[in-house]
């Protein structure tokens, strides 16, 4: 098993946002309010035993973006809890991209996906505009050690335990641990080439017209936020270092 | 080469439905599914049958032999209408040297949105799910259409059989997800709400085009090699 020092462990948000420059193009501006909260304890804090920032953000001069999130969590130099969100406004209807980037000295732990906001044994249009795109990046990734292993793919199972999280993933979670450290780089290549699709499907979405349709997409986005905001377990880990209000901060803006 | 003999599929499955006291069918959906009970031409055999049910819409339930080189196999359940029950789906690809599965419940709502639903038919099989996982070849279901319809709990695999009594593991999927379903339809009440019941129907429907789309892009080719092109046409409408 290859261990990686808390040292060597991947720089999340450098390596997408500034070596592989992901929003190159995009002219983003910090959240400072959002769903009523004040964002800015978010954007550096500092405990005893844990640091870092999540960093909120909307696309200037545009109504697409609800919520664009990067952010670290690192915890006692021993591990890196790292997400990237972004969330179109409720006018669109484009899946939400989450990523959950998990990374200890044994494993990185991954799940990364565009999260239908609509039910798409309903609507297969959706599968094949939003969901399809990652296809080919999926089979590639899919294969890396870890996600798969010894003849057996075990995508779609790092969230045995939470039926719940599992009913929000598209056909194309790309999610599960992985020990080698060249395999956890290979996941960031996943990342980044998700978050490219999603980017360019973005530039080009156009606001819903059909209410029905909207009311149901609505009703479904609300859910997957408060399953997330509610229930995710690392929540009940921000709520002990940080405190109930921070956590309901910290939550809404990683979700 | 030796002959395989091939797992008995069709004979465990029909065995098991016994319990939901089908009655047969010559028809399904405007196609005489009595002329596909007995498939015999120089490529192949099989059979595919068609039974109704109380709470039942229909049961279909098929083998086919091609060539003596493969056996599929596909069982369908579609519940009655306004019934609150998912679709049972399930696929059996068989050669000399894999079986190919894919077996699940389907929903028929949205199962994020409608958590009692999810905690009714699709986590009281999470443990099932679990245990299968160990199965060589466990991987998601290739067809991309396929696994979008499928819920939390489906599984599927393309397992190497690399000693024979591995046919028979493989069927244990089919047949354990087979007796919870058919659990389900004993207790199974149609839904009151005229909403729910709408939500339901317009995914079966969803579901079940998906379904023959399945069919058609990847199991027509080799069904129509032991059945005849003619009939490998009327088997989506058949089974879904």
């Amino acid at each position: 098993m290859a261990r990686v020092d808390f040292k060597d462990m991947i720089r999340f948000t450098e390596e997408l946002v500034v070596n592989r420059k992901m929003f190159e193009g995009l002219e983003l501006e910090a959240l400072e309010t959002y769903i009523g909260m004040d964002t800015r304890p978010a954007w550096e804090f500092k405990t005893p035993l844990a640091s870092g920032f999540y960093k909120p953000h909307v696309l200037k001069g545009s109504d697409k973006i609800d919520k664009i999130t990067y952010g670290e969590l690192h915890y006692m130099n021993r591990a890196k809890y790292c997400a990237l969100n972004f969330t179109c406004s409720d006018d669109y209807d484009l899946p939400i991209f989450a990523c959950e980037f998990d990374e200890t000295a044994p494993r990185l732990s991954i799940t990364l996906d565009l999260m239908p906001v609509v039910d798409i044994a309903v609507h297969p249009e959706y599968r094949k505009k939003y969901l399809d795109p990652v296809a080919d990046v999926w089979r590639t990734y899919r294969s890396l050690p870890g996600l798969s292993k010894d003849g057996r793919c075990l995508v779609q199972r790092r969230y045995a335990p939470w039926p719940w999280a599992r009913a929000s993933l598209s056909p194309y979670p790309i999610d599960g641990r992985v020990e080698e450290q060249e395999s956890r780089y290979g996941v960031l290549d996943a990342v980044a080439a998700y978050a490219r699709i999603w980017l360019e499907m973005m530039k080009k979405a156009e606001p819903i017209r059909d209410p029905g349709y909207k009311n149901e997409m609505l009703t479904r986005k609300r859910a997957i936020q408060k399953y997330y905001r509610e229930l995710d377990p690392g929540g009940e880990v921000i709520k002990k270092l940080f405190g109930e209000e921070k956590m309901k901060l910290f939550v809404s803006l990683i979700f | 080469m030796a002959e395989i003999t091939w797992a008995p599929y069709f004979e465990k499955m029909k065995e098991l439905l016994a319990g939901l006291q089908p009655v047969g069918i010559k028809s399904c959906d405007g196609r005489d599914s009595a002329a596909a009970e007995n498939i015999a031409t120089p490529a192949g055999c099989g059979t595919v049958q068609a039974f109704t049910a109380e709470k039942i819409e229909k049961i279909v339930l098929g083998k086919l032999i091609i060539n003596d080189e493969k056996q599929i196999g596909l069982c369908a359940i579609f519940p009655a209408e306004g019934y609150e029950l998912p679709i049972f789906f399930s696929r059996w690809a068989e050669d000399k040297t894999s079986v190919g599965i894919f077996v699940d419940l389907i929903p028929t709502v949205d199962c994020l949105v409608d958590e009692p639903y999810r905690k009714k038919f699709c986590e009281p099989l999470g443990p099932l799910w679990e245990k299968f996982a160990s199965l060589p070849g466990i991987a998601p279901e290739e067809h991309d259409g396929l696994r979008a319809c499928a819920s939390i709990i489906y599984t599927a695999a393309v397992i190497p059989i690399e000693r024979e009594g591995m046919r028979l593991a493989a069927l244990a999927p089919h047949t354990e997800y087979l007796k919870s379903y058919i659990e389900h339809c004993t207790s199974a009440a149609a839904a009151a709400d005229v909403t729910k019941r709408a939500e339901m129907q317009r995914k079966i429907q969803c579901v079940r085009t998906t379904l023959k789309e399945y069919f058609i892009s990847a199991l027509a080719a080799p069904a129509g090699k032991a059945c005849g092109a003619a009939m490998a046409e009327q088997l989506p409408d058949i089974f879904f």
